[in-house]
């Protein structure tokens, strides 16, 4: 990979395979003139059957950056590198881990992602993105996954009940959350992983971060371990235009939490089906019960 | 009966070994986090070997499912001890958050 990256590139003085990224590989590389890249290649299979090509997601990042957006700069669209798909873009420094940065998040990161959400959401809808209803693709999941989960069903009936169709179809980060920000002393620094970029409803974005997985343990600031939802929620209406009640974004909680059971069962499935084996997968599909736990507790509650 | 040790023994030695020979020598990160999640796993697989109760069976558990879907209203308090069953298996520690 390496020969067929310098031939794109050029010299390189180191690259190394970072941790995390499920569905694609990041590559730490850098390049002799000093050029510190993050190279992501495409790896097995997809996660979600929705998720972009990288071709797409290099768009996406071009698209972010042309809207102001704090996300890492595309840098070069590698095309085939050595039998898979892949890009290179500036790499961000930052603290990414979602445990580390609850520990002592910084003041200021709640609003910052406000103001994010709020250039994200003014991106103009890119023609590839995925469109459609959220609903009815977490059905076609669930029953993708073929093991039957009522207590997922019960928060898919619950949310049908509640969202309307969008006003105005808006583009969306479609996984903006602690764990995919860049974050240092200051606060954020980038917005990452842009793979699940859509077209849909934005309260869904506004509403992913504070689901309890992305708490990180951390679950007295309910906005994603790092602060409290109010301010995040009010600045975020008062830059977007939008009128975002707390009651919609109750609502998309529990329908964050339903995405998510979902999410873990199908990521499972690429171990069980041998598209990917990996015991990080295979216990994926034991964990969805946390968040089928949450939403109950949340609906109980509600 | 098999030999000891029995299933839940051995997957105790396998713990042990991760636990005390693998994880203290793993300097990599990725390998350091795959440790600790196999090492999960293994727990899950022990408590679910050393327990004899099943709240739901599959096909109470697929009806319920179905009707859900039709449109029929189940109780949630049921559903809510069927989770529970399964979190006391797969992370009992969970469970904890919502006393």
């Amino acid at each position: 990979m390496r020969e067929a990256l310098e031939a794109k590139l050029g010299p390189i003085s180191s690259a190394h395979l970072l941790a995390g990224g499920a569905s694609k590989e990041a590559w730490a590389i850098d390049l002799a003139d000093g050029t510190e890249l993050l190279v992501r290649r495409a790896s097995v299979g997809v996660i979600h059957r929705d998720t972009l090509t990288l071709e797409q997601e290099f768009q996406v990042l071009e698209a972010a950056l042309a809207a102001g957006v704090a996300a890492p700069r595309p840098v070069q669209y590698l095309g085939d590198v050595d039998g898979h798909e892949a890009f290179a873009m500036e790499r961000v420094h930052g603290e990414t881990i979602g445990r580390r940065i609850v520990r002592d998040p910084p003041a200021a990161l709640p609003l910052q992602l406000a103001e994010q959400l709020a250039r994200i959401h003014s991106i103009e809808p890119l023609d590839f993105l995925p469109r459609g209803s959220a609903i009815q693709r977490f059905y076609d999941e669930l029953d993708s996954v073929e093991e039957p989960h009522p207590a997922i069903e019960y928060g898919l009936a619950w949310v049908r009940e509640r969202i309307a169709a969008p006003d105005a179809p808006t583009f969306c980060h479609g996984d903006f959350r602690v764990g995919n920000f860049a974050v240092d002393a200051d606060g954020l620094v980038s917005v990452l992983d842009w793979e699940f970029a859509h077209v849909g409803d934005p309260v869904g974005d506004v509403a992913w971060p504070i689901v309890r997985a992305w708490r990180f343990g951390a679950d007295e600031r309910r906005l994603g371990g790092v602060g409290e939802v109010e301010p995040y929620l009010e600045r975020y209406n008062e830059l977007s235009g939008r009128e975002v009640t707390p009651e919609e974004l109750d609502v998309w909680e529990v329908f964050g939490n339903v995405k998510w059971a979902i999410g873990c069962l199908t990521q499972c499935r690429r171990h069980l089906n041998g598209q990917d084996r990996s015991v990080e997968y295979a216990v994926l599909g034991r964990m969805a019960a946390e968040m089928e736990y949450e939403l109950l507790d949340l609906i109980e509650h509600a | 009966m098999p030999d000891r040790p029995n299933a839940s023994e051995l997957i105790e030695a396998v713990f042990e070994f991760l636990a005390s020979e693998v994880l203290p020598t793993a300097d990599d990160q990725r390998l350091r986090f795959r440790t600790l999640v196999a090492m999960n796993a293994l727990g899950i697989a022990r408590r679910e070997l050393e327990s004899d109760t099943v709240l739901l069976d599959p096909g109470q558990l697929a009806d319920l499912a179905a009707r859900i879907r039709a449109g029929e209203t189940v109780e949630l308090g049921l559903l809510k001890e069927h989770v529970a069953a399964k979190l006391r298996i797969s992370n009992p520690a969970y469970l904890e958050k919502y006393e």
